[in-house]
């Protein structure tokens, strides 16, 4: 069925896509040098993508900066005024919780470049040879990672609760504290870091996986004849896995760095921000202000911050693979 | 290229069989410690499923890790009745069934022209792709919502689809572009000596060659799309229009301290992609063993 309708498809002369011959011209219009370019023929297949994208993601980030400039309630009844560079300067004078959430986002970004990634590294490590079991060791590591972050929320929510939670049940029968039992969540000095250890659990399979797939590329017969050579296991990983490994670092940290920045469902799920928003982050941040503090202004110019910060992240590393890949 | 080259590699590792050696009681040690770590890590869910087993009075009263003397199916039987679920459950299947493969394919025709068609801008479009894998969501949250608004898609599926599409692409255009590129040309060249075009190579020729990639996003598109919170928190606003993520946040909120129902609607909303996980395995290792090679 598809052959058939395919075939007949690209032989209708309208719709087949590529762009009739023409003599060579030295100076053509930019239009018709795009054109000779395969563009006309390429349009076809890059059409929806790029409606899609433009419309519902690029579009949208422009709005956010644009939207930044102006005092709005986000009502459409409401009018929408130019106010220039107010709102940052309201963000950055007038709100404290602004400066906890980009000091949480940072805290979140940096925790995480060094715990679930070098917990990833050494599940890997484990399970990169035949252990007894290695399917069932794999998969509860990695299962956390295929959760709705918003169920995971949930589930540390009832772990961390402060009567019949986990750590209030073990901190009870070691006698640890006053017996109260913990109060993580509402504690503002420690409950960022609660929210994180969630962080840990739902994101340390998937680096292992990740590393898994790098240690693939470890030349055996290298990791052989170092060991021939009378180099101890830390010798080895030091010497030979670690520089294998290299490529694989750097894709798991920019994943990191994206994956720390985006966080917003746990947040939402387990502190909501609280208490008295010390566990606010940027992403929850700009929505709150948007949505439910109905100033779009402040949220929209929340939103531009954390755009810029993740451009300043990502672009170097962006220029770095695009060398790699020209190679 | 490099996927091929690692495919075939990771094969051989696991099938080589190993000499074997007297017990090794360093090994043993290791693979202890192993298994402590896994049930730590199993701790989370396991707790879940306990709780999810007692009355009111065994949660109030039994430690967090006794086993309940019986099982309490009516916390099961209760979150279904008072919660969304099964409403919302519908909604996000609808909404995975529909996204998933459109997506998928506008993104695999995308990654096709990028990777087999030579035209000007062709790097600069896939580096602008790229980068919107990398931005969050959040950022556009608010003009989504007016955008979704304008078009009248409040509270409609459509209107989470929508931007699902549209943020789904980079990520898969980026891996599938990587695929495609592994294809050897000369196929194109055969094509067209047959007198095919652009159309027939794509459909006939580099979409079946890649079905071991489109599987592996298929499969990961479609947990993610399950999951996903943010969007559907500021497009899905009614009940009726709830995806499960949204169900739990309010069952959450609303029965906060029935726990044994609570736990049991977690785990009730976790099943399906847990399932599909089981199944599915190899095709999350291969995504991410694809995903991971290209960087």
């Amino acid at each position: 069925m598809t052959k058939l309708t395919a075939t007949r498809l690209s032989e209708t002369p309208g719709l087949n896509p590529r762009p009739s011959r023409k003599k060579p011209l030295l100076k053509k219009p930019l239009l018709k040098r795009i054109a000779k370019g395969g563009f006309v023929a390429a349009l076809p297949f890059l059409a929806p993508a790029l409606a899609a994208y433009v419309v519902f993601v690029i579009g949208p980030m422009f709005s956010a900066v644009r939207l930044s400039l102006y005092k709005w309630s986000g009502f459409t009844t409401d009018q929408q005024v130019f106010v220039g560079f107010q709102n940052y300067v309201r963000l950055f004078t007038k709100d404290p919780v602004f400066w906890t959430a980009v000091q949480n986002s940072i805290i979140w970004v940096l925790l995480s470049l060094v715990i679930p990634t070098s917990l990833g590294l050494m599940m890997a490590l484990a399970l990169n040879r035949p252990v007894f079991g290695r399917n069932v060791f794999r998969s509860v590591f990695y299962i956390p990672g295929v959760l709705a972050p918003i169920a995971i929320a949930n589930m540390w929510r009832w772990m961390y609760n402060p009567n019949y939670g986990i750590f209030s049940d073990i901190s009870k029968t070691l006698h640890l504290g006053d017996g109260s039992g913990v109060t993580f969540l509402s504690d503002p000095k420690v409950a960022i870091y609660a929210v994180f250890a969630a962080f840990v659990w739902q994101v340390a399979g998937l680096n292992m996986v990740l590393f898994l797939a790098g240690l693939q590329s470890v030349s055996k017969e290298l990791v052989e004849s170092a060991k021939l050579d009378g180099a101890n296991a830390w010798q080895v990983f030091r010497n030979v896995t670690l520089p294998a490994l290299r490529p694989t670092v750097v894709v798991v940290l920019v994943l990191t760095i994206v994956n720390s920045i985006k966080v917003f469902d746990l947040v939402v799920g387990m502190t909501g921000g609280g208490p008295a928003q010390k566990s606010q982050v940027l992403a929850l941040w700009s929505y709150t202000q948007s949505f439910l503090n109905h100033d779009f202004g402040l949220g929209n110019a929340t939103a531009t911050v954390l755009l810029l910060i993740t451009l300043v992240l990502v672009i170097p590393y962006m220029i770095w693979s695009t060398k790699g890949n020209e190679d | 290229m490099s996927t091929l080259t690692i495919r075939r590699r990771t094969q051989r590792v696991d099938h080589t069989p190993r000499p074997r050696r007297n017990v090794d009681y360093i090994r043993v040690g290791l693979w202890i410690a192993l298994a402590i770590c896994m049930l730590v890590w199993a701790m989370p869910l396991i707790f879940v499923v306990l709780t999810s087993l007692k009355t009111e009075n065994q949660i109030f009263s039994t430690s967090s890790f006794s086993l309940p003397s019986s099982a309490e199916w009516a916390n099961y039987a209760k979150a279904l009745a008072t919660g969304n679920l099964l409403t919302a459950g519908g909604n996000s299947l609808l909404i995975a069934v529909i996204k998933v493969p459109i997506g998928l394919f506008i993104s695999a025709a995308a990654a096709f022209a990028l990777s087999r068609i030579k035209f000007k801008f062709s790097r600069g479009l896939l580096a602008a792709f790229a980068l919107g894998s990398m931005v969050p969501i959040q950022v556009a949250l608010g003009p989504l919502f007016r955008t979704i608004l304008d078009l009248g898609l409040l509270n409609n599926p459509l209107g989470v689809i929508l931007p699902y599409i549209g943020f789904g692409l980079p990520y898969q255009i980026f891996i599938l572009y990587g695929f495609f590129t592994s294809v050897p040309k000369e196929i194109d060249e055969s094509v067209r000596v047959d007198g095919g075009g652009n159309l027939r190579l794509f459909l006939q020729i580099i979409l079946p060659l890649s079905k071991p990639a489109l599987a592996a996003l298929f499969i990961l598109d479609f947990v993610s799309t399950w999951n996903e919170y943010a969007i559907a928190l500021v497009i899905l606003q009614n009940k009726a229009s709830q995806t499960v993520p949204l169900a739990i946040q309010s069952f959450q909120s609303q029965f906060t301290s029935s726990y044994g129902p609570l736990n049991a609607f977690t785990l009730m909303s976790i099943l399906p992609v847990v399932i599909i996980y089981l199944l599915f395995q190899r095709y999350f290792v291969q995504g991410m063993f694809t995903g991971a090679v290209k960087g």
